[in-house]
């Protein structure tokens, strides 16, 4: 039990800001949300009617949002497996040598920092089929590359620009996982016979899946709601339908397609889908902390 | 190392070095892009060596006006960038300290609903709840201002969570021994809490920073006048030119000035930041 | 310098749990009182109950006639060496000990005097520019005592301040707060588990089991005439060997194999708890009382402990005998328990006799 002081105001007054931030800003906005996707508004906001359920029976029928789903699917699996693969191996090498461990880390860690707007954009470049130098250089191999028509070249550049920017990330929790592992574990395997790539996958690999597990969580979290600007800035969903993520559509719908109670019926259905992932991820690192 | 195995040590170091390029191809590309004149992507390929047009390049882009539909120039929207990552970072770290220090070092009433209500701020992104957030700021007449950039933004579970973790990390006895001295909550708060989690502060200043500095679909959404206009949202308008004539020099120099700030801060503060991330999950 | 009442002091959690059920102490001024028992005994929230750091749900306590129930910690002028020494990390020696002074609104010139003094008497002088992380166990200790006497109290409250140390400085300290406390003459409140350092220490011990004061009085009078079975076995290393017996007025039988008649005849008639302590236990070659059968032997040079059985009772028991005796494994032992030595306790109501 924590030690604590006998107040009765001064605690309130501490708890107030946050409090009143989440009250008008999260938790107002969110029961709108919940209010919105039981009415049918006309886009000038004059007038509106409630209609029950149907907005989500409406969008439940509805073949673009069912694609909408199977996107972000095909889309945060990918992001996430492929970052966590390369980041793994990155931090394996990195953990394998003595010198220069600072300097990879330094040169691998920066895309941290960029914006998933400014990763698209400049992937986005680099893949441009009359310009970029590697849709160029795909050409000359016997690839035809082209992100404006062709929906899966467009769905591989946005998982690569968004990939691209969470390695680092991954590759920082893995490194840290790495170097967690006792010494002296890894060097009973050795005299027990065991090789370096033996050790990795019966030792290594069990000992840090619980990081493993959690930077998975944490990728799918990314890819389903922070890649926004990386699709934004990039193929706006296109061509067609074939990047249109959840989080493009509620913001496609609602604030292009005006349609307010299909687009709260969609924000309400994602707040349940955050929900339980914040719910995984909060069990999981309760489970943590009791080790 | 165990055995010592040379050609392991080298296939390492090859694999992460590859790595390290392949990380900073764009980072290559847009930097040299940025070198060339606009006309000289109009024939093929993008160059892969440097130009020499950069000085014009750099100086049109910071200080005149960005085109494209943006009437400011770049170091006008750096400024906004940096007022909005600033007041978010500033405005988290210090409510998220005081709400944390009330639910750790007190006991009052829905001391626990007030701790669910906070927490469920994790469960509601901005990208979900889009709409009604923006009506809600539009309501308060929030719309083009600095407040309405920043304000929205500053309730964070994630770092009243931090804190949380951080105070009930710091031995009762310490607390105890601060009583015995005569320190009330205020300046047991200012004398003892603040100096024993300066790194914690730090590092969370480091994530949160960038994470007010790359906001890219709130400032779009609220911001319609081009002198609240953020750098990393307004990329966006400068690509998305109907005709074609993309001035891509401009946008890479403009791209790369976006990235410059938060990644100086992350490799600037290297250790804190990697510290404070990897234990703040923990 | 003042007297400690607990009148009836008693703590009763929320959930019913009643922690200490009333403990009556007297703690004169300038006395050196030590709480001991086993770890749960209640003796730390005792003590943190007069610290003001935890409520008193029962009774009154007072510092120099003053009732304290309802005061801060920091209005009861007393002082506090905590376990982990709470030192903090990030001030110097000097700003520890300082800063109670400070938050007290002390003049700078004074505060610098003061720390300076208590400094020099604990041998602090030169560290006081240092944080505690650059210091040893032992100077972490005596910070933690400097910044309690600087404030130059009324009480001094210790909870288990030298369970952190090794061995060798633990007996140092001991010494070292011993005299201290002397020369100041403040009276102190001391908790421990050890019954040695509370020996040591006390003028008086207090031993408590599960929140209830078992025993007060001078460590002489707890290991001459402990009160309780509990008590007995507690006070005196190794512990005082205790046996399940009958008294019939003559004779008291252990088991089915020990009769022992007494030299005089006593009152009572029943079971009882018969303790010797394995110091006054003697070997003879007849006039035995007993035989034991050798178990296990520690040799410690100036002493050997001979831990042993009697044939048909389940007790344990322990010889103590002074010099180096090299007794073979399961071989007999003959024993003489010199009757002024016995310690006899009522079986049902765990009292002396």
């Amino acid at each position: 039990m924590t030690v604590t002081f006998p107040h009765k105001t001064l605690p309130w007054l501490l708890i107030a800001p946050q409090l009143l931030v989440t009250l008008i800003f999260f938790l107002w906005p969110a029961g709108q949300a919940v209010e919105q996707a039981f009415y049918q508004e006309d886009p000038f906001g004059l007038s509106r009617e409630y209609v029950g359920l149907e907005n989500f029976i409406e969008l439940l029928q509805d073949p673009s949002y069912y694609n909408s789903i199977a996107v972000t699917f095909i889309f945060s699996f990918s992001v996430a497996v492929s970052g966590l693969v390369i980041a793994l191996i990155l931090a394996t090498m990195a953990d394998r040598i003595l010198r220069g461990q600072m300097v990879y880390q330094t040169l691998l860690i920066w895309p941290y920092a960029v914006a998933p707007a400014l990763a698209g954009v400049l992937w986005w470049i680099l893949f441009d089929p009359a310009q970029g130098p590697i849709a160029l250089w795909l050409e000359y191999i016997g690839v035809d590359w082209n992100h404006y028509v062709n929906g899966s070249d467009a769905m591989i550049l946005v998982v690569i620009a968004a990939t691209w920017k969470q390695i680092s990330y991954n590759f920082l929790f893995f490194l840290a996982g790495l170097q967690a592992i006792p010494r002296s574990l890894i060097e009973a395997a050795a005299i027990d016979g065991a090789g370096p790539l033996r050790r990795f996958w019966d030792i290594v690999f069990p000992l840090l899946s619980p990081t493993a597990f959690f930077l998975l969580v944490i990728n799918i979290v990314y890819a389903f709601f922070e890649t926004f600007g990386v699709i934004d800035a990039t193929t706006s969903g296109g061509p067609g339908q074939s990047t249109k993520i959840l989080v493009y559509k509620v913001y496609e719908d609602g604030f292009v397609g005006l349609d307010l109670g299909g687009s709260a019926a969609q924000s309400v259905i994602l707040m349940m889908i955050v929900g339980v992932m914040t719910v995984i991820q909060f069990r999981f690192i309760e489970r943590k902390v009791q080790y | 190392m165990i055995e010592n195995r040379p050609w392991l040590t080298f296939v390492s170091h090859a694999v992460l070095i590859i790595g390290v390029i392949a990380v900073a191809l764009p980072i290559w590309v847009a930097a040299v892009a940025s070198t060339h004149p606009a006309e000289a992507f109009g024939q093929g390929s993008i160059p892969l060596w440097f130009g020499d047009y950069a000085t014009e390049t750099w100086q049109a882009v910071l200080f005149n006006a960005a085109g494209n539909g943006v009437d400011v120039p770049v170091w006008k929207m750096m400024l906004n960038s940096l007022v909005m990552a600033l007041s978010i970072a500033f405005g988290k770290i210090a409510i998220s300290l005081i709400s944390a220090y009330a639910i750790v070092f007190f006991r009052f009433p829905m001391r626990s609903l007030c701790f669910w209500i906070i927490f469920m701020t994790l469960m509601l992104p901005v990208e979900v709840r889009i709409l009604p957030t923006y009506e809600v700021v539009a309501n308060l007449n929030l719309l083009n201002s600095y407040t309405g950039l920043a304000l929205p933004l500053i309730a964070s579970a994630t770092a009243t969570f931090l804190f949380r973790q951080a105070f009930m990390s710091i031995p009762g006895e310490l607390v105890e021994a601060a009583r015995m001295d005569g320190a009330g909550p205020v300046r047991f708060f200012f004398d003892i809490l603040l100096p024993l989690i300066r790194t914690n502060i730090a590092a969370l200043f480091v994530i949160l920073f960038i994470f007010g500095w790359n906001q890219y679909l709130w400032p779009l959404l609220i911001t319609t006048d081009d002198a609240y206009y953020t750098l990393v949202m307004s990329i966006k308008r400068m690509v998305s030119v109907a005709d074609g004539a993309i001035e891509w020099n401009s946008i890479m120099a403009s791209t790369i000035l976006a990235m410059l700030p938060p990644v100086a801060v992350v490799i600037g503060m290297q250790k804190m930041f990697v510290k404070g991330l990897v234990d703040s999950e923990k | 310098m003042a007297a400690v009442v607990l009148n009836k002091v008693g703590k009763k959690y929320p959930n019913g749990f009643h922690a200490i059920p009333a403990v009556d102490l007297e703690i004169k001024d300038g006395e050196f009182i030590v709480l001991v028992g086993p770890s749960g005994c209640g003796k730390s929230t005792l003590l943190r109950m007069v610290a003001g750091l935890e409520s008193i749900t029962d009774g009154e306590l007072t510092i120099n006639g003053t009732r304290m129930n309802d005061k801060e910690p920091a209005d009861r002028d007393i002082a506090m060496v905590f376990q982990s020494y709470a030192l903090y990390p990030h001030m110097t020696v000097f700003g520890n000990m300082a800063y109670g002074l400070k938050n007290r609104g002390v003049d700078k010139e004074t505060i610098e005097q003061k720390v300076a003094d208590v400094a020099s008497m604990l041998d602090l002088s030169a560290l006081l520019e240092r944080k505690p992380r650059q210091l040893s166990g032992g100077q972490r200790q005596r910070v933690a005592m400097g910044r309690a006497m600087v404030r130059d109290p009324q009480v001094f409250l210790f909870d288990e301040p030298l369970s952190n140390l090794d061995a060798k400085l633990r007996v140092q300290m001991r010494v070292e707060i011993r005299q201290l406390q002397r020369r100041l003459g403040t009276t102190t409140l001391y908790v421990t588990h050890d019954q040695v350092e509370a020996m040591t220490l006390a003028d008086r011990l207090v031993v408590l089991n599960k929140g209830n004061a078992e025993q007060i009085g001078s460590p002489l009078e707890l290991y001459d005439r402990p009160a309780t079975p509990f008590v007995a076995a507690f006070i005196g290393s190794p512990s005082m060997n205790l046996f399940a017996a009958q008294l019939n007025k003559k004779t008291l039988t252990v088991g089915n194999s020990v009769e022992i008649s007494l030299n005089s005849e006593h009152a009572f008639n029943g079971s009882v708890v018969w303790g010797i302590r394995p110091e006054h236990l003697t070997v003879c070659e007849t006039d035995a009382d007993f035989k034991i059968r050798v178990k296990a032997v520690e040799s410690l040079g100036a002493e050997t402990l001979i831990y042993g059985e009697i044939d048909g009772v389940s007790e344990e028991l322990v010889l103590r005998l002074s010099g180096p005796h090299q007794p073979e494994i399961n071989s007999y032992i003959s024993l003489q328990a010199p009757q002024d030595k016995w310690h006899l306790f009522d079986a049902e109501t765990k009292q002396r006799l």
